[in-house]
């Protein structure tokens, strides 16, 4: 029967198409977690609900933020790099990178982790940068800059818990997240530190 | 002949036999003809298969249960395992017994799983992106799903995961709308929103073809109109402030591209079979119906506020699928006059009305942006279109009996009523006369319809 053949060669290639998307969805994210450098950012915690995908915890770091990027070195050369009409700011949808430094204190790890602090942004991914150094690939959105970390997914039967370590933060405590970046500067959220515990999913 | 019928005739013919109205020879003969034997063994069989199939749903239900209740316990790589495995046999049973036999349960039950298979594809790509905290938009992963559904019912030809794609696809696209008015660059998805008018007519106008599905032609054309209108209006906002030419040529466009193209669309000019062909005209009726009906509101004709003033680049790119659909149209309307056997460009009755209402909608429409503003003839205009349109489908409805037809055509007349007498403030009595005589109206017209139907 060659017609039946036809069908099932059809049938397999359009199943093998399948799979290539399935994987093709966390292939970058795999990449990032078995070659990316493990770095620690600050956040500030944000909470909606995504129904497709299940409860998740909407994050928000010190570096999502304008006001601490502009009193980074190499804002303003990169303000006037991009800003086209004058006094706007930074265009939506502009990429950059912002240069991270580890805390001195990084050669003992330190538990919980202490977060790395931004030392300077630039249009251009940095080459050569020192060994404690490490460069973050950032989009501008309205309002807040953001770097394809802002989501983290948890259990339904975790997420009252983690919410009630979050709220019973003192403002001084650490919240912070692991991020594994890789050489091109993408970003993934691998744990969250929140009161010395640590939560991974 | 059913069971029931032989079982029946078993009970009757030894009660014939007993009372001595037929001898043990004849009984003997029908139960042979009858095979009153099998009896027994079709209800054991029947009886088995029952069992079989309430036992296959109750394991289905426990393995589900206990899949839920340690999901969470589960690491990523068995999850992973566990929902790609799942994914693979679904899939390839699906498409074995489909594939065994066309007909009868088998292959109901291949449908079933191959659109099970459909659902934990999607499962799959929300969990792989769950899993890896990634925070890309969800209509992005509507997009990818109907992508891949696609490929199946393409492959397949399957008309239940061709409909199926035209959902995901809608879905994706309605939840992207947004994105088509955020400033910014341009990403590949945020393309595909944008290019949706012909990204829809390409993919799945040929599907509908592949799987004679009505369902997939209608549906897919209704994603890509309501896409190509979504980018018309969007246009005319965007230049609203910077080129009133633009604003008229879009605006005239938005009116009037969708039902010229749809009026004339025949499969014959893709070399395809005309049995769509009636549902294209009914959409661009219905299509006629509510722009009509819009545009004879009085508040639409008011002054156009700016939304968005920041123009990009790729806003020109909305052009494109405009203008390919009106250069198609153009050609297709060259060619409907065509037909037949006169050598002449010639076109029905009804078709001349339709042409005859665009451009009346055309002109109306180029002049209150053009040459001044004409809200009060437009508003006129208008309704008056509306009310032909509604006595035109009164016409066709007893000329060729169709009952449907008759009952859009009063519902439109009905509403068109009722929306202007809400929408002007009358008195009290006068609402009562219009009420009165709708209800008449509507008696009378129907009890005269079911009496002069021609056909």
């Amino acid at each position: 029967m060659i017609n039946k053949s036809i069908t099932s060669r059809r049938f397999f290639l359009a199943l093998v198409f399948q799979l290539a998307l399935i994987s093709s969805v966390p292939a970058q994210a795999i990449y990032t977690r078995l070659a990316g450098e493990m770095i620690v950012l600050q956040t500030i915690p944000v909470d909606p609900y995504d129904f497709l995908r299940g409860y998740s915890q909407t994050l928000r770091y010190d570096i999502s933020r304008y006001e601490t990027l502009e009193k980074l070195s190499g804002w303003d050369t990169l303000v006037q790099q991009t800003d086209l009409e004058k006094g706007e700011g930074l265009p939506t949808d502009t990429r950059f990178y912002v240069i991270l430094e580890s805390p001195l204190t990084a050669e003992t790890k330190s538990f919980p982790p202490t977060a790395w602090k931004g030392v300077a942004v630039s249009l251009k991914l940095p080459e050569n940068l020192p060994d404690n150094q490490i460069a973050l690939e950032a989009k501008a959105d309205s309002g807040w800059v953001s770097y394809g970390i802002e989501t983290y997914y948890m259990p339904e039967d975790r997420r009252e818990e983690i919410n009630t370590a979050i709220a019973n933060l003192q403002s001084d405590l650490p919240f912070v997240v692991e991020v594994k970046v890789n050489p091109q500067g993408h970003s993934v959220p691998v744990s969250l530190w929140i009161q010395g515990a640590e939560y991974r999913f | 002949m059913s069971d029931k019928f032989r079982y029946q005739l078993r009970q009757e013919a030894q009660k014939w036999q007993a009372e001595g109205l037929i001898d043990s020879q004849i009984y003997m003969e029908i139960a042979q003809r009858y095979q009153f034997a099998e009896l027994e063994d079709n209800a054991r069989n029947r009886f088995v298969m029952t069992l079989l199939g309430l036992g296959g749903v109750l394991l289905g239900l426990g393995v589900i249960t206990l899949v839920a209740a340690n999901w969470q316990l589960w690491s990523r790589s068995l999850r992973v395992i566990f929902l790609v495995s799942l994914f693979i046999s679904s899939n390839t049973a699906g498409f074995y017994l489909w594939k065994s036999q066309r007909q009868g349960w088998q292959s109901f039950l291949g449908q079933t799983l191959l659109l099970f298979g459909a659902l934990v594809l999607g499962a799959n790509l929300g969990l792989m992106s769950q899993m890896f905290h990634l925070s890309g938009a969800v209509y992005q992963l509507y997009f990818v799903w109907g992508l891949g559904v696609l490929a199946m019912a393409y492959s397949l030809r399957m008309t239940s995961l061709g409909i199926f794609t035209t959902i995901l696809l809608g879905i994706g696209y309605s939840l992207g709308i947004p994105e088509l008015f955020r400033p910014g660059e341009l990403s590949g998805l945020q393309l595909v929103i944008q290019q949706m008018p012909l990204l829809a007519v390409i993919s799945l106008v040929p599907l509908a073809y592949w799987c004679s599905s009505r369902w997939i032609f209608g549906l897919g054309w209704i994603l890509a109109v309501f896409s190509l209108e979504v980018n018309l209006v969007r246009q005319i906002f965007k230049f609203a402030d910077i080129s009133t030419l633009v604003v008229a040529v879009t605006a005239v466009m938005a009116c009037t591209l969708v039902p010229a193209l749809l009026w004339v669309y025949r499969g014959s000019l893709w070399k395809q079979n005309q049995a769509f062909d009636g549902i294209a005209q009914g959409l661009a009726l219905a299509f006629l119906s509510i722009l009509f009906y819009w545009l004879s509101f009085n508040f639409v004709w008011g002054d156009l506020e700016t939304v968005i003033t920041q123009l990009v680049w790729w806003d020109l790119l909305t052009f494109v699928d405009a203008s390919i659909f009106a250069v198609f149209t153009v050609f297709a309307w060259i060619r409907f006059g065509k037909q037949g056997e006169s050598r002449y460009w010639q076109i029905s009755l009804s078709s001349t009305l339709v042409a005859a209402s665009l451009i009346i909608t055309g002109v109306l429409v180029w002049w209150h942006f053009v040459i001044s503003e004409i809200s009060v003839v437009a508003i006129l205009g208008f309704n008056l279109l509306l009310f032909l349109l509604g006595l035109s489908l009164l016409r066709n409805a007893i000329n060729l009996g169709r009952r449907s037809t008759f009952w859009n055509g009063i519902a439109l007349l009905v509403l068109q009523l009722f929306t202007r007498m809400l929408e002007y403030n009358t008195g009290l009595v006068f609402k009562a006369v219009v009420l009165f005589i709708c209800g008449v109206a509507i008696i009378i017209g129907g009890v005269w319809f079911e009496r002069n139907k021609k056909v």
